[in-house]
């Protein structure tokens, strides 16, 4: 078996290039998924896009299946219409082991921007059903990402890693928005989009005593179910630039492939308002509020995930010891993962080495006890103990060998070898 | 003993407090949060002592007895506020914007009259209402034109998205924005009263003194100063959309004016805003051998 992902990240590539490589929605992912079925057809994939990362997962059963990643890197460049030059040096590959750590470690949200946060298990299974969804995963996937769910369920448990602030919501409100304003309760909230992350978002601030709370979004039913769950007030989107004017705190979540919100338009918002402060927290990946929005006046506090970077960074650097405890969860369950692959792909061959010698072995002594048949039980007992230790003494240097192989992938090559000498076929 | 302590004492002890104020930039911790408190406190017990000392030689209270007094009654008041702030908030960086202020005004001290004001001894009371009312509304001035500078510095901050590159921990811009808004409703009015208490005060004062004239171009200044500030006050009052920004760069201008005319001013007529003519006011000094000979004076030479 054979794992790889090529990806770019919040640690290795800046908001714009990211948005530009994102998948904003499902449709977008299943009609991405057509696209690699047919590029590679002897893979399965899985890719994980969110506001911080866009991962391409590909497993095969012979490495020699696996597409490059120049060619992953021209699949992102056709679908997304973005020349090759725009990302290739953000983009980055791993494959077996660091392969498999690295989706662990994205589980885990020890990869994070903001460390611990729960949202990045929701995203990856999510990531894992719509792949399913698009029949693009398989198997080696199904069996990775399940894993990988575990893997981050043991980490929450067995570390304090998910404790204190774990979202980007709570980052964003508590070191921004708290600079800002001093309370919630009087402020109106608009949510644009009615996402996961809008609803994040509102959990976080419903616990900091918010209770105005408008959500405008496109299909209105969405906007409806959010808002009721929260207390707040579904608004049409012909509404939206009207809250943009009211709005004391804005957070905009949504799929939006391009901003929705300019300089321009907002100016005209912020002309009927009462020119108040408006802290505008922009979660789209790509944005939904255009840069120079900030540029409309004074009072206008706009940020976007890149800007979080800083902040997640001092909360990463107080939990030094929780993260090298996952760490360590990680690279256990990274090994045990790649020892179930070696026996999933070696576990045969090994099998049917052992059964062949021991085969001839015991064909070979009942050839022996036919010769000799003054032998007594007991002897012969001792005599089928004796080779079956040589036997197995024997069989030991290249069953280590192989083991020792397979822990940085299957050993293709290795059991090939073995297959041929020993006329395993 | 009391006679002992200089200004020096507590100038060296605000000025360290402030050092260390600034370390804890780069070194947040209870030890430089307790180091800057005990210099202050050290420095306000010094403080205190002295005040008392020169209340006690020149049998007045510190507001009535010299501009010298005055100034440091005011900084005296600002070390109190930053001692309570400082005690109740483990984090904020106010001792950083407020304590330059205290080590100034006691600086600037020892550079202005040190001589009791002529003609108020016979209007006592009003005198010292006057001088308090004085005192106080500047103490709101210093606060004013702190919150402000603070607005503008956690403005900065939030623009530039820097909240964490300089180690300082400031209040939200909505808590400064209504302090700095208390501060002027406060401040102006108690400043008003100053002013006419002054005014009445010129006009029951003995004309044969010659101690203070509305003309004299320190009044005048100090008039038109006040003009200002009432301006600032009643567009607050009045204006609907006022942005937080604008008051406070509004108020560092008023605010920041209003103080520095009253030091520069200070510094320049040796006999203060009530004093007349600079040898009028040294024949005044020299009338006091008992002030000018006590050890009380700053330790660093102008």
């Amino acid at each position: 078996m054979n794992v790889q992902v090529v990806y770019c990240n919040h640690q290795t590539a800046d908001l714009s290039v990211r948005e530009k490589l994102a998948f904003s929605s499902e449709d977008d992912l299943l009609r991405a998924y057509d696209v690699l079925r047919e590029r590679f057809p002897a893979s399965e994939y899985v890719v994980v896009s969110t506001c911080n990362r866009v991962e391409l997962y590909t497993a095969q059963e012979n490495a020699s299946d696996a597409p490059t990643s120049q060619e992953l890197a021209a699949f992102f460049s056709d679908f997304h219409r973005v020349p090759v030059e725009a990302f290739l040096g953000d983009l980055l590959e791993q494959t077996g082991a660091e392969a498999v750590r690295h989706l662990f470690e994205v589980a885990c949200s020890v990869d994070s921007m903001v460390l611990g946060e729960n949202q990045i298990v929701s995203q990856v299974k999510s990531a894992y059903e719509i792949a399913t969804k698009g029949n693009a995963n398989g198997p080696l996937t199904n069996a990775l990402f399940q894993r990988a769910l575990n893997v981050s369920r043991r980490v929450r448990t067995e570390t304090r890693l998910s404790e204190g602030r774990i979202s980007i919501a709570s980052v964003a409100v508590g070191e921004f928005g708290r600079s800002i304003f001093d309370r919630f309760d009087d402020k109106t909230i608009l949510v644009i989009g009615a996402g996961e992350m809008a609803e994040e978002t509102l959990r976080y601030l419903q616990n900091e005593g918010v209770q105005r709370i408008i959500v405008v979004n496109r299909t209105e039913e969405r906007a409806g179910a959010l808002a009721k769950e929260f207390g707040g007030q579904a608004e049409p989107w012909s509404q939206l630039d009207d809250w943009l004017s009211r709005a004391d705190v804005i957070v905009s979540t949504t799929g939006a492939t391009q901003p929705i919100v300019d300089a321009a338009r907002f100016r005209k918002a912020r002309k009927q308002g009462s020119g108040k402060p408006v802290f505008i927290l922009d979660l789209g990946a790509p944005r939904d509020f255009s840069s120079d929005v900030s540029e409309v006046d004074p009072g206008v506090f706009l940020y976007d995930i890149d800007d979080l970077e800083r902040t997640c960074a001092k909360n990463r650097a107080a939990r030094t010891t929780e993260i090298a405890k996952a760490r360590s969860i990680v690279e256990e369950e990274t090994s045990r993962f790649m020892h179930d692959i070696y026996h999933k792909a070696t576990g045969p061959i090994v099998q049917r080495l052992r059964e062949r010698w021991h085969d001839v072995s015991r064909q070979e002594l009942e050839v022996l006890y036919r010769k000799l048949p003054n032998l007594s039980e007991d002897d012969q007992q001792a005599i089928d103990r004796t080779v079956e230790r040589i036997v197995n003494k024997l069989l030991h240097p290249p069953l280590e060998t192989l083991r020792d192989e397979a822990r940085d992938g299957t050993p293709h090559g290795l059991l090939d070898a073995i297959m041929r000498l020993f006329h395993l076929h | 003993m009391l006679s002992n302590v200089t200004l020096f004492c507590f100038f060296a002890s605000y000025l360290c407090a402030l050092v260390i104020e600034l370390t804890r930039l780069r070194l947040k911790n209870s030890v430089t949060r307790w180091a800057a408190i005990g210099f202050a406190f050290a420095g306000f017990i010094a403080h205190t002592a002295y005040l008392f000392e020169r209340s006690r030689t020149a049998e007045l209270p510190p507001l009535l007895s010299s501009t010298h007094d005055w100034m440091l009654v005011l900084a005296y008041l600002t070390v109190v506020i930053y001692l309570f702030v400082s005690t109740i908030d483990s984090s904020l960086g106010f001792g950083l914007f407020l304590l330059p202020i205290v080590v100034g005004l006691v600086g600037v001290s020892r550079f202005v009259s040190q001589s009791t004001t002529p003609g108020l001894s016979v209007t006592r009371g009003w005198g010292m209402l006057h001088a308090s009312m004085w005192v106080l509304g500047a103490v709101g001035v210093v606060i004013g034109l702190v919150f402000s500078v603070m607005y503008l510095v956690q403005h900065r901050r939030l623009r530039q998205k820097k909240l964490l590159e300089d180690g300082l921990e400031l209040p939200s811009l909505e808590r400064l924005g209504r302090l700095n808004w208390w501060s002027i409703v406060i401040s102006v009015p108690l400043l008003t009263l100053g002013m006419v208490t002054g005014v009445g005060l010129s006009l029951v004062s003995d004309p044969s003194t010659e101690a203070v004239r509305l003309t004299q171009p320190s009044i005048v200044i100090s008039l038109l100063t006040w003009l200002g500030m009432m301006a600032l006050f009643a567009w607050l009052l009045i204006a609907q959309r006022t942005p937080g920004r604008l008051v406070a760069w509004r108020t560092v201008w008023a605010f920041g004016f209003l103080l520095l005319t009253l030091i520069v001013l200070q510094v320049f007529n040796r006999g203060g805003v009530h004093g007349v003519a600079s040898d009028h006011s040294a024949m005044l000094n020299q009338q006091r051998s008992g002030l000018d000979s006590q050890p009380l004076t700053l330790t660093i030479q102008p």
